[in-house]
């Protein structure tokens, strides 16, 4: 019904239609132009790049840029990145789903206090804590380890983990946990039979916004990983770029190599940032 | 039949009411602990030690640390020209935060909002952005703007316009607002989301009496849906903020601070303080107004997360 709605509201006559379209496209190309500009230079070899800059169409195609730019560093980075990311959103999905859910069906005095406690993190500049931490990692041993940087990043994920979490456990209905409670259910099994599965698509959305954002992650990495095989991708790019700071094609096809992932996830599950993000701020 | 229900279920019910009770006195502190213990020793630890150190001068190493009372901010606030231009480019980069990215989001968001054929694919098009890494982000653009090769002077050559090309990072003058663009392409995703999301709460039926009543497209916007965005606007605003005050990765990307620390932002100046001239209490006095000027917006944002509903 909505549909015919909108349909009804913006089909004027043909001309005002191709109009529209027209500045739409024309505005989505200008927008997409740093990733044209990135995808044709990844193509190219060095000489077509010097001649005719970035957007033209590579007058060969040369694939090798990419399998130079692997092996030159960012097989490790890749990695890297892989292990990081993949140890963190499950660990973090576990603990900040189970503090969630305490948060919003375990009514308890103190529930309200301790979410605004867990807020405090979402706002905190990451150059609050840097100090302080180097001298922890340092001391447990933990700088320039990939274990060390995960556990910081499940650290600083909990907040939004919780108040995605959140948002979504305070849709389970209370009628249906009391009910299980009436059945002599205990509150482990609420959790993990009732709560979460109802809160599927909150855990997957997590996953994916969760995943992204340890992807990306710079700052953490750059201030705790010190040798050049440990590094994670974002930090292994610009480092990269400092390095190689004249060979844009292979430059370009690092940063595609870091690229595909995210635009993989982002295409085949759009709907749950937008699901997601929503569960931020309900 | 409820009365009948409620009757047989009565005893059952108090007695689990107790033992939920006595349940609920450690079990949510059970399920919190895993959670609360790591984002304290990671996050909430530090931000307090951060805070005691700024009151220390040292340089992250001697084993001595010397109490100077509110000395490093003083140092700072008259004798440390770099911090005045880093809190002069966080304020340039708040306002272009809080205007660009917020004003175009929601200009998207009202024209995506209505479904015709490809909204989709022009929704995923303008947030696609969104989802790259800021050094990411920082990289591609650096190329944009390079001075030979870049596509920013080839076009402005092309179109005629040789005399506007220049070498738009190595400027001093101006090579803050070239990392600005490149930062607002980023930032545009989110808002434009948040108000997707906040649009469909909207009733259709608001926008057809408007319209039955005369109300033209302007008016609409002006009159029905922009003060039921409201709320949608104040996360945004306050997101956003909060964001443009954490920028970091773009601008050791792009420009590492220079020229000459032109575009030095308070967070890039606290970790050259710090671990590049090892003045430890200087950099976490700097980490300190940060957060400081973070919670002026933050405070409201999170007084709305935390509402009752």
């Amino acid at each position: 019904m909505n549909q015919t709605i909108a349909k009804k509201e913006i089909l004027p006559p043909q001309s005002k239609v191709a109009l529209f379209y027209l500045a739409l496209v024309l505005a989505a190309l200008i927008w997409f132009t740093p990733v044209i500009t990135l995808v044709l230079t990844a193509l190219k070899d060095a000489g077509d790049f010097a001649r005719n800059g970035a957007f033209s169409l590579p007058k060969s195609i040369r694939w090798a840029n990419f399998g130079e730019a692997w092996e030159t560093g960012v097989k490790n980075y890749f990695w890297n990145s892989v292990i990081v990311t993949g140890f963190k959103v499950p660990i973090g999905i576990v603990i900040e789903s189970l503090a969630a859910f305490a948060l919003t069906h375990m009514h308890f005095k103190w529930a309200d206090r301790i979410f605004t406690y867990i807020l405090i993190g979402l706002i905190v500049p990451m150059q609050m804590t840097l100090v302080p931490l180097t001298l922890l990692m340092n001391a447990l041993g933990l700088i320039d380890t990939l274990v060390g940087l995960t556990i910081l990043y499940i650290g600083f994920g909990v907040p939004f983990g919780v108040l995605v979490m959140r948002g979504f456990f305070r849709t389970v209905p209370v009628a249906i946990i009391e009910a299980a409670r009436l059945d002599g259910c205990s509150w482990f099994r609420i959790f993990y039979r009732i709560a979460l599965p109802l809160a599927l698509p909150a855990v997957v959305s997590l996953c994916i916004l969760d995943g992204v954002a340890t992807w990306n992650e710079f700052i953490l990495a750059q201030i705790f990983l010190r040798s050049d095989e440990l590094r994670t991708l974002p930090l292994g790019l610009v480092q990269f770029s400092t390095q190689f700071a004249t060979q844009y094609n292979q430059l370009a096809a690092a940063v595609l190599i870091a690229v595909v992932p995210i635009v993989l996830v982002f295409l085949f599950f759009q709907r749950y940032f937008v699901a997601g993000m929503g569960g931020a701020v309900k | 039949m409820a009365s009948e229900k409620t009757a047989t279920l009565a005893p059952r019910t108090s007695k689990s009411a107790k033992a939920s009770d006595d349940s609920l006195r450690f079990l949510p502190w059970l399920f919190l602990a895993p959670g609360l213990a790591i984002y304290s020793v990671v996050v909430v630890y530090p931000m307090v030690y951060s805070s005691y150190l700024s009151l220390f001068r040292w340089d992250g190493v001697s084993p001595t640390k010397v109490f100077v009372g509110l000395e490093n901010y003083g140092i700072l606030l008259t004798q440390n020209d770099v911090f005045w231009i880093a809190l002069r480019n966080n304020a340039i980069w708040l306002v272009a935060a809080l205007v660009l990215p917020t004003s175009i989001g929601l200009g998207l968001a009202i024209l995506l909002n209505s479904k015709f054929r490809g909204s989709h694919i022009f929704r995923s098009i303008f947030y696609f952005p969104a989802v790259l890494s800021l050094a990411v982000v920082g990289l591609i653009w650096t190329w944009i703007y390079h001075p030979d090769l870049g596509l920013l002077n080839q076009v402005l050559s092309a179109a005629g316009l040789k005399a506007l090309t220049r070498n738009w990072l190595s400027d001093p003058n101006i090579a803050l607002y070239p990392v600005i663009i490149a930062a607002t392409w980023n930032a545009v995703g989110l808002p434009m989301l948040l108000y997707l999301a906040g649009l469909q709460t909207i009733p259709e039926e608001l926008h057809e009496a408007a319209k039955v009543e005369g109300a033209g497209p302007v008016r609409r916007f002006l009159y029905v849906t922009f003060p039921l965005l409201r709320e949608t606007t104040l996360v945004v605003l306050a997101i956003t903020a909060i964001n443009a005050l954490k920028a970091y990765d773009i601008i050791y990307a792009m420009t590492n601070g220079g020229p000459a620390n032109k575009t030095q932002l308070l967070s890039t100046w606290m970790y050259f303080l710090t671990y590049n001239y090892n003045q430890v209490g200087l950099g976490t006095a700097i980490a300190v107004i940060l957060f400081s000027l973070t919670l002026v917006f933050a405070i409201p944002y999170i007084r709305f997360m935390t509402r009752k509903t």
